[in-house]
C-alpha cells in the first residue's frame, strides 16, 4: 500500500506538525512550501494523499487543487484541504476545484488521522 | 485611518463633499494638515512595523524550538515504549514444544507446579509401593515362623526314627543270626535320620539368615516409606514458596510496566494537545501579516498625504489636488483584503468536512 503523503504549507511550524502526526501512522512525508513546490515535487511520484493549505505566496491551495487535478495521475488522488478559512464560500471554491475534503485549523492529530485514514 | 480617507468613504467622491474653493489660508491649513498627517501615518506605520516583525519572528522561533523539543520527546516517549514492549517480550518466556508455549511467566509456573505435583504423585505411590513392601515382608516372616516349627517337627521325627532304628538294631543284636538283615536296615534308617538331621539344620540355618534379610529389608523399607512423603512434601513447599516469590515479581514488573503504559497514553494525549496549540504560529503569523498588510496600505496612505502636500506647495490647483488624493485614497481603500483570514478565535481543533 502507498503510504507516502505530501503536505503543503507555507508556515514550517505546520508542515512540522502535520509530518510529526503522519509519521506516527508509518506515513512517508513529502513538504513543500506553496503550490509550485507541491506540483514540482509532485511530478512523477505516486501519491497516497495530499493536504495542502489554501493561502500560500506564488501559488495558493484552490489553483493546486485544480492544476493537480488536471493532472492524470492525480484525478482521483484525495487531496484534502487544511486551513484556517471556513468560509462556506471558500468550501464550495474547494469543493468545485475538486478537494476530497476540507479541514479547519488548528487540527488535532487525531482528527487529522482518522480522516486521513478514511480518505487513502 | 486618516480623517481625510474616512471621509471620503463615508460619503463617497471628494468632489461631492467640498466643492467650495479654499482660500490661501485654507490651502496653509490644508498644508499643515496633510503634513501632519503624512507625519502622523508615518511614524504609526514606522512604531507598528518592527514591533509587529518582531513580534512574528520571536513567535516563529519559539514554535520551532518547541516543535523541535517535541518531535524529541516524541522519540524519548517512543524508545520508552519500545523499552516497556521488551520487558513485555524478556516476561513471555516461550515454553519449547509446551502446550502453554508464548504464555509467559504464568505458563512457567504452571509448568512448575506441574512438574512438582507429578514429582510428588511418584513418590507417594513409591511410599505406598514401600508400605506394601513391609506387609509382603512381614508375610514373608510369618511364613518363615511355620517353616521354622515345620523344621522343628522334622527334627523331631529325625530324632524319632533315629531312636526307632536304635530299638532295631537292639533287636536286631537279640535275633542274632537271624536279625542280621534287619540290622542292615535298622543302619539304614539311622543314616537317613542322620540326613534328615543335617538336613534341618541347614535350612533352619538358611532360615535363619532370611528372617535377618527380612528384617533388613523391612527396616529399609519403612525408612523409604517415612522419608519419602516427608521429603517430597518439603521440597513441594520450599518450591511453592519460590515460586510464589516469582509470581509475586511478575505482578510487580507487570504493573510497572502498565503504569509505563499509563503514562505513554498521558504522554501522547498531551503531545496530541501540543500539536495542535504549536499551530498558534501559524495563525499569529497569518494574523501578523494582515496587520503588516495594513501597515503597508497606511504607510500608502502617508505617501498620499505627501504627494498632496507637495501639490499644494508647488502651487497646483488645490480642486485637482484633492482629486488626486481621493483617487489615490480610493485605490488604496480598493486593494485592502476585506475578510479576515484567521477566523478562530480560539485553539480549540477545527471542523472536518469531507466533501
Amino acid at each position: 500500500m502507498n503510504r507516502c503523503i505530501l503536505t503543503v504549507d507555507d508556515s514550517s511550524t505546520m508542515r512540522q506538525m502535520i509530518t510529526f502526526t503522519l509519521k506516527g501512522g508509518d506515513f512517508e512525508v513529502l513538504e513543500a512550501g506553496d503550490g509550485v513546490e507541491a506540483l514540482e515535487i509532485a511530478q512523477g511520484k505516486k501519491l497516497a494523499l495530499i493536504i495542502t493549505d489554501v493561502n500560500m505566496p506564488r501559488m495558493d491551495g484552490i489553483t493546486l487543487v485544480h492544476r493537480l487535478r488536471a493532472l492524470p495521475e492525480f484525478k482521483f488522488t484525495p487531496i484534502l484541504v487544511l486551513t484556517t478559512e471556513s468560509d462556506a464560500s471558500m468550501k464550495q471554491k474547494g469543493k468545485e476545484a475538486g478537494a476530497t475534503g476540507w479541514i479547519v485549523k488548528p487540527f488535532s492529530p487525531e482528527k487529522l488521522m482518522d480522516t486521513v485514514n478514511k480518505v487513502i | 485611518m486618516s480623517l481625510w480617507s474616512r471621509k471620503a468613504q463615508a460619503s463617497g467622491p471628494v468632489a461631492d463633499l467640498d466643492p467650495a474653493p479654499p482660500s490661501g489660508a485654507t490651502r496653509q491649513a490644508l498644508l499643515r494638515l496633510a503634513g501632519r498627517e503624512a507625519t502622523m501615518l508615518e511614524g504609526q506605520v514606522a512604531f507598528l512595523q518592527p514591533e509587529l516583525n518582531q513580534a512574528d519572528s520571536l513567535v516563529g522561533e519559539a514554535s520551532r524550538t518547541l516543535g523541535e523539543s517535541l518531535n524529541t520527546l516524541d522519540r524519548s516517549v517512543q524508545h520508552q515504549h519500545r523499552l516497556a514492549a521488551e520487558v513485555q517480550v524478556a516476561m513471555a518466556i516461550t515454553l519449547e514444544g509446551d502446550a502453554a508455549a508464548g504464555e509467559g511467566f504464568d505458563a512457567v509456573s504452571n509448568s512448575i507446579m506441574g512438574t512438582l505435583d507429578g514429582f510428588v504423585q511418584n513418590m507417594l505411590e513409591i511410599s505406598q509401593s514401600s508400605m506394601q513392601l513391609v506387609s509382603e515382608v512381614e508375610d514373608i516372616r510369618t511364613r518363615a515362623t511355620a517353616m521354622e516349627e515345620m523344621l522343628g517337627e522334622l527334627s523331631e521325627i529325625a530324632g524319632r526314627t533315629h531312636l526307632l532304628s536304635l530299638n532295631a538294631n537292639i533287636e536286631a543284636a537279640h535275633a542274632r543270626r537271624f536279625g542280621a538283615g534287619f540290622a542292615v536296615v535298622a543302619g539304614e534308617v539311622s543314616k537317613l535320620a542322620d540326613r534328615s538331621s543335617a538336613l534341618s539344620a541347614t535350612i533352619q540355618e538358611q532360615v535363619n539368615g532370611t528372617r535377618l534379610a527380612l528384617e533388613r529389608t523391612d527396616a529399609h523399607a519403612q525408612t523409604i516409606a517415612s522419608k519419602d512423603m516427608t521429603v517430597a512434601m518439603a521440597s513441594k513447599a520450599e518450591s511453592q514458596k519460590l515460586v510464589q516469590a516469582l509470581e509475586d515479581s511478575n505482578l510487580r514488573v507487570k504493573g510497572l510496566v502498565e503504569q509505563l503504559e499509563g503514562n505513554a497514553r498521558i504522554i501522547r494525549e498531551q503531545v496530541g494537545h501540543v500539536v495542535r496549540c504549536l499551530q498558534f504560529e501559524d495563525l499569529v503569523h497569518q494574523t501578523l501579516q494582515a496587520c503588516l498588510q495594513e501597515l503597508e496600505n497606511l504607510q500608502s496612505q502617508a505617501r498620499a498625504w505627501r504627494d498632496f502636500e507637495s501639490l499644494l506647495g508647488s502651487e497646483a490647483e488645490e480642486a485637482g489636488a484633492l482629486e488626486t488624493l481621493h483617487d489615490a485614497l480610493g485605490a488604496i481603500e480598493a486593494s485592502r483584503v476585506q475578510f479576515r483570514a484567521v477566523k478562530s478565535a480560539s485553539l480549540e481543533a477545527g471542523d472536518v468536512d469531507l466533501f
